[in-house]
Protein backbone atom coordinates (compact mmCIF):
# COMPACT_ATOMS: atom_id res chain seq x y z
CA UNK A 1 0.00 0.00 0.00
CA UNK A 2 1.43 3.22 -1.05
CA UNK A 3 1.41 5.88 1.74
CA UNK A 4 -1.33 8.05 -0.65
CA UNK A 5 -3.44 5.03 -0.07
CA UNK A 6 -2.63 4.73 3.41
CA UNK A 7 -4.41 8.46 3.90
CA UNK A 8 -7.85 7.68 1.72
CA UNK A 9 -10.58 7.67 4.65
CA UNK A 10 -13.71 5.57 4.66
CA UNK A 11 -15.49 7.53 1.95
CA UNK A 12 -12.49 6.99 -0.85
CA UNK A 13 -11.39 10.80 -0.46
CA UNK A 14 -7.81 11.73 0.31
CA UNK A 15 -8.02 14.12 3.32
CA UNK A 16 -6.61 17.65 2.44
CA UNK A 17 -4.40 19.47 3.93
CA UNK A 18 -5.20 20.12 7.27
CA UNK A 19 -4.08 22.99 9.58
CA UNK A 20 -5.90 25.32 12.37
CA UNK A 21 -5.68 29.42 11.59
CA UNK A 22 -6.72 31.52 14.38
CA UNK A 23 -6.09 34.86 14.66
CA UNK A 24 -3.09 34.56 16.73
CA UNK A 25 -2.10 30.82 16.57
CA UNK A 26 -1.60 28.56 13.53
CA UNK A 27 -1.41 24.77 14.32
CA UNK A 28 -0.77 22.01 12.26
CA UNK A 29 0.94 18.89 12.03
CA UNK A 30 3.89 17.14 9.71
CA UNK A 31 6.31 14.86 9.52
CA UNK A 32 9.36 16.94 9.98
CA UNK A 33 12.09 17.48 7.85
CA UNK A 34 16.04 18.24 9.14
CA UNK A 35 15.44 21.89 8.88
CA UNK A 36 12.30 21.55 11.18
CA UNK A 37 14.08 20.25 13.62
CA UNK A 38 17.07 22.16 13.36
CA UNK A 39 14.61 24.99 14.08
CA UNK A 40 12.96 23.53 16.91
CA UNK A 41 16.33 22.33 18.80
CA UNK A 42 17.20 25.86 18.83
CA UNK A 43 13.90 27.62 19.58
CA UNK A 44 13.97 25.23 22.13
CA UNK A 45 16.50 26.55 23.74
CA UNK A 46 15.51 29.88 23.80
CA UNK A 47 11.86 28.73 25.50
CA UNK A 48 13.88 26.84 28.36
CA UNK A 49 15.52 30.22 29.13
CA UNK A 50 12.34 32.19 28.26
CA UNK A 51 13.59 34.62 26.01
CA UNK A 52 11.26 35.77 23.16
CA UNK A 53 11.92 35.17 19.77
CA UNK A 54 10.17 35.22 16.12
CA UNK A 55 10.86 33.63 13.10
CA UNK A 56 10.75 35.68 10.26
CA UNK A 57 11.44 35.61 6.51
CA UNK A 58 11.79 32.23 3.64
CA UNK A 59 11.88 29.55 7.09
CA UNK A 60 7.86 30.61 7.46
CA UNK A 61 7.22 29.24 3.79
CA UNK A 62 9.45 26.02 3.92
CA UNK A 63 7.53 25.13 7.39
CA UNK A 64 4.22 25.06 5.43
CA UNK A 65 5.26 23.22 2.73
CA UNK A 66 6.95 25.15 0.32
CA UNK A 67 9.93 22.91 -1.70
CA UNK A 68 12.76 25.40 -1.21
CA UNK A 69 15.96 24.61 0.36
CA UNK A 70 17.62 27.54 2.37
CA UNK A 71 20.88 27.67 3.99
CA UNK A 72 19.69 30.23 7.24
CA UNK A 73 17.27 30.48 8.78
CA UNK A 74 15.74 34.13 10.13
CA UNK A 75 15.57 35.07 13.83
CA UNK A 76 15.02 37.78 16.09
CA UNK A 77 15.33 38.08 19.61
CA UNK A 78 14.34 40.66 22.47
CA UNK A 79 17.88 42.62 23.83
CA UNK A 80 19.74 40.78 26.00
CA UNK A 81 21.81 41.90 28.65
CA UNK A 82 25.55 40.11 28.53
CA UNK A 83 24.90 38.09 31.59
CA UNK A 84 21.58 36.80 29.90
CA UNK A 85 23.24 36.21 26.07
CA UNK A 86 25.74 34.51 28.25
CA UNK A 87 23.11 32.21 29.37
CA UNK A 88 21.92 31.25 26.28
CA UNK A 89 25.48 31.01 24.42
CA UNK A 90 26.06 28.33 27.03
CA UNK A 91 23.43 26.70 26.75
CA UNK A 92 23.22 26.78 22.79
CA UNK A 93 27.24 25.65 23.01
CA UNK A 94 26.10 21.85 24.32
CA UNK A 95 25.06 21.39 20.31
CA UNK A 96 25.49 24.66 18.22
CA UNK A 97 28.48 26.73 17.74
CA UNK A 98 28.36 30.31 16.34
CA UNK A 99 30.01 30.32 13.06
CA UNK A 100 30.97 34.08 13.31
CA UNK A 101 33.46 33.90 16.30
CA UNK A 102 34.23 31.33 19.06
CA UNK A 103 34.30 34.44 21.38
CA UNK A 104 30.86 34.81 23.27
CA UNK A 105 31.76 38.46 24.42
CA UNK A 106 32.65 39.52 20.67
CA UNK A 107 29.57 37.98 19.27
CA UNK A 108 28.03 40.26 22.10
CA UNK A 109 29.75 43.22 21.22
CA UNK A 110 30.78 43.78 18.13
CA UNK A 111 27.81 41.69 16.49
CA UNK A 112 24.83 41.44 18.31
CA UNK A 113 24.96 45.37 20.13
CA UNK A 114 26.32 46.51 17.19
CA UNK A 115 23.13 45.72 15.21
CA UNK A 116 24.52 42.55 13.36
CA UNK A 117 23.36 39.21 12.90
CA UNK A 118 25.09 36.49 14.36
CA UNK A 119 25.21 32.69 12.74
CA UNK A 120 24.50 28.91 14.75
CA UNK A 121 24.58 25.77 13.28
CA UNK A 122 24.87 22.45 14.20
CA UNK A 123 28.38 21.30 15.55
CA UNK A 124 30.94 20.45 12.89
CA UNK A 125 28.07 21.98 10.28
CA UNK A 126 28.21 25.26 8.06
CA UNK A 127 24.51 24.44 7.16
CA UNK A 128 21.91 25.26 7.71
CA UNK A 129 22.82 27.94 10.40
CA UNK A 130 20.39 30.25 12.34
CA UNK A 131 20.73 33.96 11.79
CA UNK A 132 19.82 35.66 15.08
CA UNK A 133 19.51 39.14 15.44
CA UNK A 134 18.00 41.45 18.23
CA UNK A 135 15.06 43.45 17.56
CA UNK A 136 16.37 47.08 16.24
CA UNK A 137 13.90 48.86 14.27
CA UNK A 138 10.10 49.61 14.64
CA UNK A 139 9.15 47.29 12.28
CA UNK A 140 11.39 44.60 14.32
CA UNK A 141 9.36 45.63 17.52
CA UNK A 142 6.00 45.06 15.58
CA UNK A 143 6.71 41.74 14.48
CA UNK A 144 7.66 40.62 18.10
CA UNK A 145 4.45 42.37 19.43
CA UNK A 146 2.44 40.59 16.66
CA UNK A 147 4.13 37.76 16.25
CA UNK A 148 1.50 34.51 16.29
CA UNK A 149 1.95 31.08 17.67
CA UNK A 150 2.62 28.67 15.59
CA UNK A 151 2.01 24.67 17.14
CA UNK A 152 3.84 21.91 15.58
CA UNK A 153 2.56 18.33 16.40
CA UNK A 154 0.54 19.28 19.20
CA UNK A 155 4.18 19.48 20.67
CA UNK A 156 6.67 22.23 19.46
CA UNK A 157 5.95 25.99 19.89
CA UNK A 158 7.43 28.76 17.78
CA UNK A 159 6.67 31.94 17.31
CA UNK A 160 6.39 33.42 13.79
CA UNK A 161 5.71 36.64 11.81
CA UNK A 162 2.06 37.55 10.94
CA UNK A 163 1.59 35.83 7.34
CA UNK A 164 0.10 39.17 6.31
CA UNK A 165 3.11 41.02 7.12
CA UNK A 166 5.38 38.14 5.45
CA UNK A 167 3.65 38.18 2.60
CA UNK A 168 3.77 42.10 1.94
CA UNK A 169 7.65 42.10 3.40
CA UNK A 170 8.61 39.38 0.48
CA UNK A 171 7.28 41.97 -1.56
CA UNK A 172 8.94 44.69 -0.60
CA UNK A 173 12.11 42.63 -1.09
CA UNK A 174 11.20 41.68 -4.45
CA UNK A 175 13.71 39.22 -5.64
CA UNK A 176 12.11 36.44 -7.82
CA UNK A 177 12.44 34.19 -4.73
CA UNK A 178 10.68 36.56 -2.41
CA UNK A 179 8.29 36.69 -4.83
CA UNK A 180 7.36 33.23 -4.57
CA UNK A 181 7.38 32.64 -1.02
CA UNK A 182 5.39 35.10 -0.84
CA UNK A 183 2.56 34.11 -4.08
CA UNK A 184 2.64 30.42 -1.69
CA UNK A 185 1.58 31.90 1.22
CA UNK A 186 -1.17 34.22 -0.25
CA UNK A 187 -2.36 31.26 -2.14
CA UNK A 188 -2.07 28.83 0.81
CA UNK A 189 -3.98 30.98 3.30
CA UNK A 190 -5.97 33.06 0.90
CA UNK A 191 -9.17 32.30 2.96
CA UNK A 192 -7.69 32.59 5.98
CA UNK A 193 -5.90 35.71 6.32
CA UNK A 194 -7.29 39.51 6.53
CA UNK A 195 -6.98 41.20 3.25
CA UNK A 196 -7.79 44.30 4.88
CA UNK A 197 -4.74 43.87 7.37
CA UNK A 198 -2.49 42.80 3.82
CA UNK A 199 -3.31 46.17 2.35
CA UNK A 200 -2.18 47.59 5.19
CA UNK A 201 1.38 46.13 5.72
CA UNK A 202 1.40 47.14 1.67
CA UNK A 203 1.49 50.29 2.37
CA UNK A 204 3.98 50.63 4.23
CA UNK A 205 6.47 49.89 1.96
CA UNK A 206 7.31 51.27 -1.66
CA UNK A 207 5.10 51.40 -4.37
CA UNK A 208 7.35 48.81 -6.04
CA UNK A 209 6.16 46.53 -3.20
CA UNK A 210 2.48 47.26 -4.64
CA UNK A 211 3.34 46.87 -8.25
CA UNK A 212 4.81 43.14 -7.68
CA UNK A 213 1.88 42.73 -5.62
CA UNK A 214 -0.75 42.73 -8.58
CA UNK A 215 1.85 40.19 -9.96
CA UNK A 216 0.91 37.70 -7.55
CA UNK A 217 -2.86 38.48 -6.16
CA UNK A 218 -5.59 37.01 -7.63
CA UNK A 219 -7.99 39.25 -10.18
CA UNK B 1 27.77 35.16 -32.05
CA UNK B 2 26.31 37.87 -29.15
CA UNK B 3 23.22 37.03 -27.28
CA UNK B 4 19.99 38.96 -28.55
CA UNK B 5 19.33 40.24 -24.85
CA UNK B 6 15.91 41.38 -25.43
CA UNK B 7 15.01 38.09 -26.17
CA UNK B 8 16.08 37.06 -23.30
CA UNK B 9 14.33 39.69 -21.60
CA UNK B 10 11.45 38.15 -22.47
CA UNK B 11 12.28 34.43 -21.65
CA UNK B 12 13.34 35.71 -18.19
CA UNK B 13 10.36 37.34 -17.67
CA UNK B 14 7.85 34.52 -19.56
CA UNK B 15 9.65 32.37 -16.96
CA UNK B 16 9.53 34.27 -13.97
CA UNK B 17 5.65 33.90 -14.39
CA UNK B 18 5.44 30.59 -15.31
CA UNK B 19 7.18 29.72 -11.69
CA UNK B 20 4.63 32.22 -10.39
CA UNK B 21 1.82 29.72 -12.06
CA UNK B 22 3.57 26.83 -10.44
CA UNK B 23 3.30 27.53 -6.91
CA UNK B 24 -0.39 28.36 -7.47
CA UNK B 25 -0.75 24.65 -8.82
CA UNK B 26 1.44 23.61 -5.98
CA UNK B 27 -0.54 25.31 -3.85
CA UNK B 28 -3.58 23.68 -4.82
CA UNK B 29 -2.25 20.32 -4.62
CA UNK B 30 -0.78 20.82 -0.97
CA UNK B 31 -4.25 21.85 0.05
CA UNK B 32 -5.81 18.63 -1.14
CA UNK B 33 -3.19 16.65 0.04
CA UNK B 34 -2.86 15.32 3.44
CA UNK B 35 -0.28 16.83 5.71
CA UNK B 36 2.08 13.47 5.99
CA UNK B 37 1.78 13.17 2.36
CA UNK B 38 2.94 16.41 1.70
CA UNK B 39 5.27 16.59 4.47
CA UNK B 40 6.84 12.92 4.04
CA UNK B 41 7.70 14.29 -0.01
CA UNK B 42 9.29 17.61 1.55
CA UNK B 43 11.59 15.48 3.77
CA UNK B 44 12.97 13.48 0.45
CA UNK B 45 13.02 16.54 -0.83
CA UNK B 46 15.79 17.96 1.74
CA UNK B 47 17.16 14.38 1.80
CA UNK B 48 16.14 13.84 4.96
Amino acid sequence: MSTAETFINESGFIRPMEYEFRQNRISFAKELNYLDRFVIDFCEHLSDLKIRFVLVSGYISILFGRSRETEDVDLLVDELSFEEFKGLWDLLSEDFECLNTADCKGAFEEYLRAGHAIRFSRKGRFIPNMELKFKKTSTDGFVMENSIELVLNGLHRLRISPIELQIAYKLYLGSDKDLEDAKFLYELFFDDISHEKLEGFLSWFDEGTRIRFKRIARE
Amino acid sequence: MKPDLEELEKQKKQNAEERLKFIEMYVEWLKKTPNKVWSKQQKEFFGG
